[in-house]
């Protein structure tokens, strides 16, 4: 059975639709592409997230040019990750490991930057192929518990898509190693999703990091760049700006803390 | 050639098992579930064994002493497993190593009087390893 193409709804709930219809093809929304088969989830992709590709040829889990051959070989016939087992270049319980990583990470990115719908398409199909179906209940009710995690950890989600900066004196190494790496990254310029990129990692997991960073006080938004205040306010140092904030997210915090 | 399911079933068959998970410890979400689980509820099960192994394995003072020294910081986990002893069951956790970011356990749940420790811990180890390995 298929779904014509709908626009306008939120997509969690055509998710649900598609899921009830035993639905097969590609939804999109503003930020990422759910690939169903059968109403169960098989892909899921976004541009804030790195692709199974990335995670594995960028960590040297798998050689470019196997990853490169395995899609040539099998990606006409939607079967990319079978091949990467076939061809020995990974075992099946890594490549379901990457990919549902992949998948949860990418599917957060889709439904948090844009909740609308946008496009459905029937019958389409990822050329990875089924590696391991997630029900879609599961999918949303992960994306939910992900961004009550985030939220838990240090409310102000500026630090997922902003640039940011480090605090005078934070040192990498007095950090836990992944944290430790994280840190190392902010220069000021990078955002979350370009640190991930950097080192290979899930965009979550990153974000994970930087929010305990932030809550640390290691790690800040960047300041928007210079441009000529409409109100200038006499003495409006850095630290005068930040001031407001910071006291506005503690309060913020206790008063979740306090829930 | 074990997937995660296959893995899970395998943890199973050794004696007193009650309930196995592959678990994600950034995230605790629950991967892969087998079985039963302590309270009935393997996500909750997931999230909290995840904030249990998150502090072993961010904790500064647990880690081998030579792990900077040896510049092997960050390639393998400072911790392999942890033990949970209870008054009726132990809890296992053994990390899986990849090279890609995975940040995963595998969890076994084993009931203390029909369990064996020790053969669960190599026996978990060793499909930790098949898992990723083959």
């Amino acid at each position: 059975m298929t779904t014509a193409a709908r626009t306008g709804g939120s997509a969690p709930e055509l998710l649900g639709t598609l899921a009830a219809d035993h639905a097969t093809g590609a939804l999109s929304t503003e930020s990422g592409i759910f690939y169903l088969s059968a109403g169960h989830v098989v892909h899921v992709e976004s541009a804030y997230s790195p692709d199974l590709g990335d995670l594995l040829t960028r960590s040297g889990a798998v050689p470019p040019a196997g990853w490169w051959d395995a899609v040539e070989r099998a990606g006409a016939v939607h079967r990319v990750g079978r091949q990467l087992v076939d061809s020995g270049r990974l075992t099946t319980g890594a490549l379901e490991l990457c990919h549902l990583g992949a998948l949860f990470d990418a599917a957060y990115f889709a439904l948090v930057h844009g909740g609308a719908a946008l496009r459905f398409r029937p019958g389409v199909a990822h050329w990875l192929g089924a590696v391991r179906p997630v029900p879609v209940a599961t999918v949303l009710r992960e994306s939910r518990r992900r961004r009550d995690l985030l939220h838990r950890i240090w409310p102000d989600s500026a630090v997922d898509t902003a640039p940011l900066t480090r605090a005078a004196g934070a040192d990498p190494d007095r950090l836990p190693p992944r944290r430790g790496r994280t840190l190392a990254l902010v220069d000021g310029g990078r955002t979350a999703a370009q640190i991930a990129s950097v080192l290979a990692h899930r965009t979550f997991h990153t974000l994970v990091e930087l929010r305990r960073l932030a809550a640390d006080g290691l790690v800040t938004p960047a300041p928007p760049p210079p441009a000529t205040p409409v109100h200038p306010v006499p003495d409006a140092g850095g630290a005068a700006w930040d001031e407001p904030d910071t006291a506005l997210l503690r309060r913020l915090l206790d008063a979740l803390e306090a829930l | 050639m074990p997937g995660i399911d296959e893995s899970l079933l395998e943890a199973m068959r050794l004696p007193g098992a009650r309930g196995a998970l592959v678990v994600d410890w950034i995230s605790g979400l629950a991967l892969g579930a087998v079985g039963d689980a302590p309270g009935g509820d393997a996500e909750a099960t997931a999230a909290e064994t995840a904030e249990l192994a998150r502090q072993a394995m961010e904790s500064g003072t647990l880690a081998p002493a030579d792990d900077k020294a040896a510049g092997t910081a960050g390639k393998e986990p400072p911790v392999e497993d942890l033990i949970l002893t209870g008054a009726d069951a132990y809890h296992l956790l053994r990390f899986v190593v990849t090279t890609f970011d995975s940040t995963v356990f595998l969890y076994l749940w084993l009931d203390r009087a029909d369990g064996n420790l020790a053969l669960a811990r190599i026996r978990l180890a060793e499909m930790a390893d098949r898992l990723v390995l083959g």
